[in-house]
């Protein structure tokens, strides 16, 4: 059987033309990435996850765009200026940008893109709440356009990173996310789409006459690989370029196998902490007590384990602010390894080991508790919990670990039917963490875990209509002492994201938010030793 | 005759090993000592209660320790995929835990998994598809449609559905015993439609007139008179149902569906052995054997108690 | 006969509905919502009047009954609806995807009866023989081969180490520059490995039944009729065997068909090929109900029409049923 197999398949492969090469991605000045996942929609605005996103920006571009280290920058508006009471904002458009067919990006396009953002059937989720607060938006000439706020806020800029869509063409469908718009989308972006097939394969086109001047490469093309090993197998073979997002397994293996040695890597920082929600809503006798939190946490080696389990990836958390960003307080140290402090808080919290059994109870119930955690490709992550279970059980505190699929796990977590769950928050370069903290996002917010705390809701909200960077940086660094002494969530780890590359493919930055949606990104790509332009 | 009863004897053999080693795991391959020596004298850890033994192994000196003196959980950060040494038999995972242990305890989940799956298959196909076969008209109808019905309801929805939303019913089973119910669930209806067919053909047949014209009720011309010449494909059906559960347990862990973590199970261990292909072998060698060797048995044994039944084949 | 016949469909499609409605009641069985907020990023989220508003878009505002019924109301007009996750229509989304899975099914099923016919055909010549046990435990060992194993294995020796078959997908990059001739050799190669890990574990249960069902129909009278009439060992098996073993055989062919729809998302997930298995899963995970709704009825109309089948098959092979 096996020599019949190795027969047919060597038939075959002779007949087939040569496998894809590895210098097939120089040769054509292409790039060849992949994503986990069909784009939902490719409408540019409808159905915001993360393969439609990165879509969505490289087709068109905002009005303002962030760099590399996350500082806002102009993209398609040139200027802005922001009125005396800080509720207007006037954008001033770029001249002469032409949509990918030929007519120019106007203002109207601009409120076209918002008014299709805030209708419900468009389903743009993760913008839409951006642009709740706008009382009113208007284009009084064609570079022009005027948005004017309800209440101020000081993050409003991170809206208008939304890429514009073309009114001349996407008003004419009559369903905005299946219509003809969103199978052939026409952005402004440095790429245009040329080609998809569904489930398979997404090829973009630099676009020659983009504002920025047109991209080194030309071409950009997204494999859809659901499996990390086979996309892994397929860089190790030539047929991908790139690897944005390399499982941390993987990571660990490619730092030891010859077969990835010609591959150049790096790490980048993800906006993301691994951490454990505890329920204190006073449905359990544990997690009231912000003594037990932080033991919980000190119980936990996390120096030593991100060392030896996870090869340097995963990086001990104090908070949710991720010490990349300007806004996190290099004061605040996560919490050390301290398992005597660990065991006398909780003695001091009143649990205690008094039968002697090896768990702590208090008015005789034990100290027994069951963490929530979503199923996932990443062993990791499981890896986690199960070292915590461990470690916890070392200063008599018993865990439980329940698997639920993801939709299961949210499910119970917004009822708030559970114990603790560890999961990922992944956050936008925003300081406003209100949404995990603030006491009315117990209902309808992430505040799962139902803490509440006045202090934290004054600064959260003093920090939203806060527009002085230095101002607004005290006030979320007194935020995160706060949060720090009080553990309403245990953030455990931030972690870096790897990137494995062709050594020959120069210039993919380095950058919190992922090589695809910042400025210059794809669009600053080039194959080392090819002029730039095209052929 | 005698290679039939060598077939048997070895699947048997094979098949009560792995169940052995299984069943004695926790004794086996235990960070609790067989022995220990403390201020209390001479005692025993490892016959206490898990609480009990586990406070004890920690003050007092271990006299005896198991033979594999690692614990299925027992993570060891500083040896983090270890290759199969004197010290770790057969290596050790992602988390530095002992292979050797996560194997044996291992084969407690899928054994039973693969058995009580297929036990509550028979259960419920054997029954179902002999009454349909032998009754025929509006029985075996309602049966059939039933049959079919449960054919079309996929197996992966079944189980998430019972899996996540446990239903009263199920609730409160350990989840090894709620995993093989599923399992079982799901896959009796080939049984039952098979065994219908097998009844439709065998109801006709001179053997079936004699044993009615003698006398016999319908329970008894179904038991004593039927049943043994449709079982035997029956049996190897069901011994290739014990492996199908034990995969299908590792298909579900694939998809994060298993047992939970951190309880080990042959299925699970492959399915994490795969971020290691390259680095480590042992990961996915063992209790890749595990599985081949406890499939083998369940289908030797299989064939083998269809050679011993099956009345056509005695003959030779 | 045309009376039995009406009679059977129409049961059929009594049991049709009878699953459309357990699906769908085990979909909301399910906790998990379709469109949770859950995994969003970012300091700011929808209201739940907003994600109400979105929900009303798919009617999931309405009782779970009329939910319901309003499915079957759109089926009944030939309509299986749209899609949670993209909006696009059920249909076309299985459309674009049955043609991979049956073409895949196809190829394997042919692999699979190409290898243990002949393979449980020689293990029945010589029952117990070296070359018996042999190809027993050759083919229970691929069976006990986990699928995801395999197809990584494959994926390393032939894709990556030797280079002989393309790793993943469909096609080629460059597929579409190619000519009629070379873009089905380029097809033709995709589909080797996903085809040979769809086959390789029925190899040991169907050769193993070829084999029990040859030694059946060859024990006794027919072996003892076919050698006096001066066949070898090998001929009897072929001539009575075969024969007998058709019956039997019967009974498996009633799965063929549901088996030709079947996706296994374990190979499409690894080799990154779009088919129906894939999208099953992802639609369950997703809570996408007009998704899983619509492929259970595929399956479901494929599973009984093989069933349906098999009987009819079953009663002209064998008049021992036939009034059944």
């Amino acid at each position: 059987m096996r020599r019949a197999l190795a027969g047919a398949s060597l038939a075959l492969a002779l007949a087939c033309p040569a496998p894809a090469g590895r210098d097939e991605g120089f040769r054509t000045n292409t790039v060849r990435a992949h994503l986990s996942s069909e784009p939902q929609s490719l409408s540019l605005i409808g159905k915001t996850d993360y393969s439609s996103e990165v879509l969505a920006l490289l087709i068109s571009d905002g009005l303002v765009g962030y760099d590399s280290s996350l500082e806002v920058r102009p993209m398609l508006a040139e200027t802005w200026e922001l009125s005396a009471d800080r509720r207007t904002v006037t954008f001033h458009l770029r001249e002469g940008v032409r949509w990918q067919d030929g007519r120019p990006v106007t203002a109207r396009d601009v409120v076209y893109t918002i008014r299709k953002v805030l209708e419900p059937a468009t389903e743009a989720r993760s913008w839409r709440p951006h642009f709740e607060n706008l009382a009113s938006l208007e284009a009084p000439d064609d570079l022009t356009v005027r948005a004017t706020y309800a209440e101020p806020a000081a993050d409003f800029l991170d809206a208008w990173r939304i890429p514009i869509v073309p009114e001349h063409l996407a008003s004419k469908d009559r369903d905005f996310l299946t219509g003809e718009f969103a199978k052939r989308p026409v952005g402004c972006g440095p790429f245009r789409l040329v080609r998809h097939e569904p489930g398979q394969l997404l090829v973009l086109e630099a676009n020659p006459d983009y504002w920025a001047g047109p991209p080194a490469i030309e071409r950009l093309s997204f494999r859809i690989v659901p499996s990390d090993r086979t996309t892994y197998e397929a860089l190790l073979r030539g047929d991908l370029d790139l690897y944005v997002g390399v499982s941390p397994d993987l990571w660990r293996e490619s730092l030891a196998s010859p077969r990835a040695s010609r591959l150049a890597r790096f790490v980048y920082p993800r906006l993301s902490v691994w951490h454990i929600l505890w329920n204190q809503n006073g449905s359990n006798p544990f997690f009231t007590d912000p003594r037990v939190r932080r033991a919980m946490v000190l119980a936990l080696d996390r120096e030593r384990f991100a060392r030896q389990a996870t090869d340097g990836i995963a990086i001990p958390a104090a908070t949710t602010y991720h010490p990349e960003t300007p806004w996190a307080d290099p004061g605040v140290r996560p919490w050390p390894y301290d398992p005597a402090e660990a065991k006398r808080l909780l003695e001091e919290a009143g649990w205690t080991d008094s039968d002697g059994d090896g768990v702590r109870e208090r008015g005789g119930v034990p100290f027994r508790f069951t963490l929530l955690l979503p199923a996932s490709p990443q062993e990791l992550a499981e890896r986690i919990a199960v070292w915590t279970q461990q470690s916890l059980a070392a200063v008599g505190v018993r865990m439980e670990i329940e698997k639920l699929d993801p939709r299961a796990f949210f499910e119970r977590r917004r009822a708030h039917a559970f114990q603790a769950t560890k999961s990922t928050i992944l956050q936008t370069p925003s300081p406003d963490h209100h949404d995990v903290y603030h006491s009315s996002a117990r209902e309808g917010g992430m505040n799962y875990g139902g803490f509440s705390d006045p202090e934290v809701d004054r600064l959260l909200e003093e920090g939203r209509r806060t527009f002085e960077t230095t101002r607004r940086r005290e006030i979320y660094f007194r935020l995160q002492r706060r949060l720090h002494e009080l553990e309403p969530i245990s953030c455990l780890f931030h972690w870096v994201s790897p990137v494995l590359h062709d050594p020959r493919l120069e210039g993919i930055e380095r950058s919190p938010l992922g090589p695809y949606l910042v400025f210059p990104g794809p669009r600053g790509w080039r194959w080392a030793g090819r002029a730039p332009g095209r052929g | 005759m005698r290679r039939f009863r060598g077939n048997l004897q070895a699947g048997a053999g094979l098949v009560g090993l792995l169940a052995i080693a299984a069943g004695a795991a926790p004794y086996l391959a235990s960070d609790i000592a067989w022995v220990s020596r403390g201020p209390g004298g001479v005692r025993f850890p490892i016959l206490g209660s898990a609480d009990l033994r586990r406070v004890a192994g920690a003050e007092e000196q271990p006299v005896l320790r198991a033979p594999i003196p690692y614990g299925p959980d027992l993570t060891d950060l500083d040896a983090i995929l270890t290759a199969p040494s004197g010290r770790h038999w057969l290596g050790t995972d992602g988390l530095g835990r002992d292979v050797a242990s996560r194997v044996l305890h291992g084969g407690r989940v899928s054994l039973t998994v693969g058995l009580a799956a297929t036990a509550v298959a028979l259960l419920l196909g054997l029954p179902l598809g002999a009454v349909a076969g032998y009754a025929g008209g509006a029985v075996d109808a309602a049966v059939s449609r039933l049959v079919e019905a449960v054919l079309c309801i996929p197996v992966l929805l079944l189980a998430l559905a019972l899996l996540t939303a446990s239903p009263p019913a199920l609730r409160g089973l350990p989840d090894t015993l709620l995993l093989a119910s599923v399992i079982g669930l799901a896959s009796w209806a080939p049984v039952a439609r098979y065994l219908r067919g097998e009844f439709l053909r065998l109801r006709q047949s001179e053997m079936a007139l004699l044993a009615r014209a003698s006398g016999a009720g319908p329970l008894r011309v179904i038991v004593r008179h039927l049943l043994p010449s449709a079982l035997p494909p029956v049996i190897v059906a069901a011994a290739f149902g014990v492996a199908a559960a034990i995969l299908l347990e590792a298909a579900l862990s694939f998809l994060g569906l298993g047992v939970r973590p951190p309880t080990p199970s042959w299925g699970g261990m492959l399915t994490e052995a795969r971020h290691h292909v390259d680095r480590a072998w042992w990961l996915a060698l063992f209790p890749g054997a595990a599985l081949f060797l406890a499939v083998l048995g369940c289908n030797m044994l299989g064939e083998g108690l269809r050679d011993l039944l099956d009345p056509r084949q005695r003959r030779r | 006969m045309a009376r039995a016949l009406l009679l059977r469909s129409a049961s059929s499609a009594l049991t049709l509905l009878l699953v459309t409605l357990i699906v769908f009641l085990l979909l909301h069985l399910l906790p998990g919502d379709p469109f949770s907020e859950d995994e969003l990023v970012g300091p700011r989220r929808l209201t739940r009047a907003q994600v109400a508003e979105i929900r009303a878009l798919y009617h999931l505002d309405e009782p779970v009954h009329r939910q319901y019924l309003l499915w079957l109301q759109d089926l009944l007009r030939g309509d299986l609806g749209a899609s949670f996750q993209d909006r696009r229509t059920v249909a076309s989304k299985i459309a674009e995807r049955l043609p991979v899975t049956v073409t895949l099914n196809a190829l394997a099923l042919a692999l699979m009866v190409g290898l243990s016919v002949p393979l449980g055909t020689l293990a029945a010549w010589r029952p117990g023989s070296g070359l018996d046990r042999a190809a027993g435990a050759g083919t229970y060992a691929l069976y006990a081969l986990p699928v995801f194993w395999a197809a990584l294995l494959l994926q390393i020796v032939f894709s990556a180490r030797l280079g002989w078959l393309p790793l993943l997908g469909l096609a080629s990059d460059r597929a579409a520059e190619l000519g009629a001739l070379e873009r089905l050799a380029d097809r033709a190669a995709h589909l080797v490995l996903p085809t040979v890990c769809l086959a390789y574990p029925g190899l040991a249960y169907l050769s193993r039944f070829v084999r029990s069902s040859l030694l059946e129909g060859t024990s006794g009278e027919f072996e003892r009729a076919g050698r006096a009439r001066g066949l070898t060992a090998l001929g009897v098996l072929v001539r009575h065997g075969f024969r007998l073993a058709s019956v039997p055989l019967l009974t498996l062919a009633g799965f063929l068909l549901r088996h030709l729809v079947a996706g296994s998302v374990l190979v499409e997930w690894t080799f990154a090929i779009p088919g129906l298995g894939l999208l099953f899963v992802e639609a369950v995970l997703a809570r996408d109900v007009p998704v899983v709704m619509g492929l259970t009825l595929v399956s479901s109309v494929a599973t009984l029409a093989g069933t349906f089948l098999a009987d009819v098959l079953y009663a002209a092979a064998d008049p021992r049923v036939r009034h059944a």
